[in-house]
């Protein structure tokens, strides 16, 4: 008998059925996948496993019994633990207050704080935690901040835990350590749920993989059965790889007549230094290419590029755009000189999510449509559709808040923001991140069409398949330093994760 | 449920083609509060004969007009997530300042009444828009929380008040006192714009020019939210400040001048006030933030930033002057009034946080 048992579990939303009687048996001791295309539905089917949504109909049993979870206070109080990409923890407090949240130990009426720390410290040490566990949260980074969550599953003795995809702001460290507590968790006779985008990591610590597809699912079996081409197909419903859009030297834009190769380079960056972040970075961008930017989370990558935005000073090192010395004051200064930013985050840095699509594409170029002072909206309309539309955006968006997108729409309104601020220069920090794999090649598209255009694309992303597949030169970061730099022809999986990781050394 | 649905959760925006544009959830979230302020008048009217008479009605706009400016300027604030504690004090100050200029006797002879009049009303605006742009840059720029420049500046701005006169009223002469004549002659040509009417057929007393004011001050601050640059990114501040940042909208100038503009409608106030009762003391204005505040989140504007408007503003403050006005003509008593204001202000803010719920329930991830 399988420790959880979810059968036939169909949830409808006026018009759509986001689950079509879903079912998905996880064994004890079993580390299960779900994976499937962004709206496959997995993120409704773990709210409901949570207690956070209901289902219309279907079973949730628990070793045979069935389950009844009307709140997620119910799903924690019989072992259902969901840990959420966006973590449940209260900043302010402290580890141990956090892991202990709504069920205090209490001694004569009050507080056992003391208590508190001991058994959260143990359940922290034993995932090999090494903070005190009275820090605040706040100061805890994004692994630490899961291995709390982890042990607060333990404290409260959870029997199935689901992690959403987990990995997705770790580096390959962290990971690897997660993977170590979550197969610790599971040899002690939890059922674990494991939501990933990444197969390599599916393939790593899952035995059995069931894939969703709009809502229904499409297949079950052992991860070792399954061969990464077909599970594509089957979460997509189509053949799908990275198109190689990389470019070898004698592919790309050829320099004007007469021109010199300096002339060509529209942006160096000459010893650029911000301690402790990154120290001592050189590296020119020409017109007409795109470049990588690899390393581990951490590295310096998205600091750097902050500081070339204009969002954050740097200390020492010169930079200079179309051969002139380039200080960005603030990153209206960097759009107006032709440098653009596409931050990492869409949700906090992207998008104002609470004002159109319309307005926020024009946001950063909204000047532009100013006539005798007041706003030109037709003129705003028409350049919102243009752009939206060139990225795939339907004209029926335009008026509609942001933040009612799905994720891949959302990031499209943001390259579409970025595509019409027309910037000589565009750095993108992790375009595609939580974006389905045929969105994916949509703007890795749209990056080469830009850089074929004759601008120059600086891409920054955490995954290689993607940063390979896209630049026509590559340079890695490690620990704020340049560690190496390729050209595409040169650079393989092996090499660039080589030169990223610490201690390891440049190819 | 209503059948209408944005978004589903998990969903393509794109390949849900059969959405209406605004759903009827919407649309009721937008016109609630107008219809709100028009059943209000439709049962004041039934049960008070009075209440529609012209001239009933053009003192309801005469009443609302001061906090009408006020929470106009105020709503510019709360759109970008904060808050201005010090509006009220600042009315008190560019009174007695307003006041001190009309009543100079140097002044008067060198600038005649019209002069010195037109002086006043320059020291009150000026002085309110610099108090305010002292607030926005210590907002902007120190990053000190709104709530807390403001308090100080609330207290600062009072004792000032109470500090220059000494905390006596600042307005009509003794008989007797130097340039007598002039000082009234000043104070009337004041009186002319904050308690002056303007005489229309078939409205006994006229039209009140401070409720002019307000009209005009209210439609150019719609223009400037809705159709200016500026106004757009005082939405883009208050919805998300780090990706405005990230788009080049310059944060801080922002910031400055929503305080600023909420500064210098203060002193617009003040000068209204002023004239209205000819004196301006250092204790007028008091609590006069907590009526801007709750005219603006009536009218929609949500403290968490990002949402408001000039027009839902003045609906708000018309909504609370009707209030007062049919409650006073019912002759309840004033206690009375305030407990009835309270529960106004609980049941805007419980629909708006209805009306968010129910429409981001369909709208998340």
């Amino acid at each position: 008998m399988p420790l959880l048992s979810l059968r036939d579990i169909t949830k409808r939303y006026p018009g759509v059925a986001a689950l079509d009687a879903v079912s998905l048996d996880v064994e004890a001791g079993m580390v299960h996948a779900l994976v499937g295309e962004n709206g496959a539905g997995k993120s409704t089917l773990l709210k409901i496993l949570a207690g956070a949504e209901r289902a219309d109909s279907g079973v949730i049993e628990l070793s045979g019994e069935t389950l009844r979870l009307a709140t997620p206070r119910d799903a924690l109080r019989r072992g259902v633990t969901v840990i959420y990409q966006e973590f449940a923890l209260v900043p302010s407090l402290g580890a141990d207050a956090n892991i202990f949240l709504g069920m205090e130990p209490m001694r004569a009426g009050l507080l056992d704080g003391a208590a508190a720390r001991r058994d959260a410290g143990r359940a922290l040490a034993e995932l090999g935690a090494a903070f005190d566990p009275s820090t605040p949260v706040t100061l805890l980074s994004t692994a630490e901040r899961q291995l709390v969550e982890l042990a607060r599953a333990l404290v409260r003795d959870a029997r199935v835990i689901a992690l959403d995809e987990p990995t997705a702001a770790l580096s390959s460290r962290e990971t690897a350590h997660l993977f170590v507590q979550v197969r610790r968790m599971a040899e002690r006779g939890l059922g674990v749920i494991f939501v990933s985008h990444r197969l390599e990591e599916v393939r790593a610590l899952s035995s059995r993989i069931t894939i969703l597809r709009d809502g229904r699912r499409v297949w079950t079996g052992e991860t070792a059965g399954i061969d990464d081409a077909t599970l594509i197909r089957h979460m997509v419903g189509r053949d799908v790889e990275y198109e190689r859009l990389s470019r070898g030297p004698d592919d790309r834009l050829k320099p004007e007549a007469a021109g010199n190769a300096t002339s060509d380079e529209v942006l160096q960056v000459r010893g650029l230094t911000r301690r402790p972040r990154f120290e001592d970075v050189s590296f020119a961008l020409r017109r007409g290419e795109i470049v990588g930017l690899a390393g581990l989370v951490g590295a310096g990558r998205t600091e750097m590029a902050r500081c070339l935005a204009g969002v954050d000073p740097w200390e020492d090192g010169e930079v200079l755009l179309h051969g002139r010395p380039f200080r960005p004051l603030s990153p209206g200064d960097a759009i107006a000189r032709g440098v653009a930013y596409l931050p990492e985050d869409r949700k906090t840095q992207g998008l104002v999510l609470g004002i159109s699509v319309r307005e926020n594409t024009t946001l950063p170029v909204l000047r532009r449509f100013v006539r005798r002072g007041a706003l030109d909206f037709a003129a705003e309309r028409r350049a919102a559709a243009e752009y939206l539309g060139y990225v795939g955006l339907a004209t029926a968006t335009l008026e509609r808040p942001a933040a009612t997108l799905s994720g891949g729409n959302q990031q499209k309104v943001v390259l579409a923001k970025w595509l019409l601020a027309n910037a000589d220069v565009l750095i993108v920090d992790e375009p595609t991140r939580g974006v389905d794999v045929g969105a994916k090649i949509d703007i890795h598209r749209h990056l080469r069409g830009l850089a074929d255009k004759g601008k120059a694309v600086l891409v920054i992303s955490s995954e290689l398949p993607e940063v390979l597949a896209l630049s026509d030169r590559l340079i890695v970061l490690r620990e704020g330093r340049v560690s190496a730099t390729f050209d595409a022809v040169d650079a393989t999986p092996e090499r660039v994760l080589a030169a990223a990781l610490p201690g390891g050394r440049a190819a | 449920m209503s059948g209408a649905v944005e978004q589903h959760p998990s969903g393509d925006a794109v390949r849900t083609p059969k959405l209406a544009p605004q759903s009827a959830r919407s649309r009721l979230a937008r016109f609630g509060v107008p219809i709100a302020l028009a059943g209000m008048t439709v049962l004041a009217a039934a049960t008070i004969p009075e209440f529609l008479s012209p001239a009933n009605l053009t003192t309801i706009l005469l009443h609302v007009s001061i906090n009408a400016v006020l929470a106009l300027g105020m709503t510019f604030v709360i759109v970008t997530a904060g808050i201005d504690l010090s509006v009220g004090s600042i009315v008190a100050l560019c009174g007695v300042l307003a006041a001190k200029t009309l009543t100079s006797a140097t002044l008067l002879g060198a600038v005649g009444p019209l002069g010195a009049a037109a002086l006043a009303v320059a020291v009150g605006f000026g002085v309110g828009a610099g108090v305010g742009a002292l607030n926005g840059s210590a907002v902007a720029y120190l990053r000190v929380a709104p709530f807390i420049v403001t308090l100080a500046t609330m207290t600062i701005a009072r004792g000032t008040a109470r500090l220059v006169t000494g905390g006596i009223p600042v307005g009509y002469p003794d008989p007797g006192a130097p340039a007598y004549g002039a000082k009234v002659a000043a104070l009337d040509v004041l009186h002319s714009l904050g308690g002056g009417r303007i005489p229309l057929p078939g409205l006994p007393g006229g039209f009140p020019v401070p409720a002019l004011v307000m009209i005009g001050v209210v439609s150019v601050g719609a223009f400037v939210l809705k159709r200016t640059r500026f106004g757009r990114y005082v939405y883009a501040v208050g919805g998300n400040e780090e990706a405005s940042r990230l788009s080049g909208v310059p944060v801080p100038h922002v910031k400055l001048s929503v305080y600023a503009i909420s500064g210098a409608c203060s002193g617009l106030a003040a000068v209204l006030l002023l004239g209205q009762l000819r004196s301006g003391g250092p204790d007028a204005g008091t609590f006069y933030e907590l009526n801007a505040i709750a005219a603006a989140v009536i009218g929609g504007t949500s403290l968490l930033g990002g949402t408001g408007s000039a027009w839902g503003t003045l609906v708000g403050a018309l909504l609370l002057g009707v209030l007062n006005n049919a409650l006073d003509l019912l002759g309840v008593q004033a206690f009375w009034q305030e407990i009835a204001k309270g529960v106004i202000i609980l049941l805007a803010v419980l629909f708006d946080v209805w009306v968010t719920r129910t429409s981001a329930a369909t709208a998340t991830k």
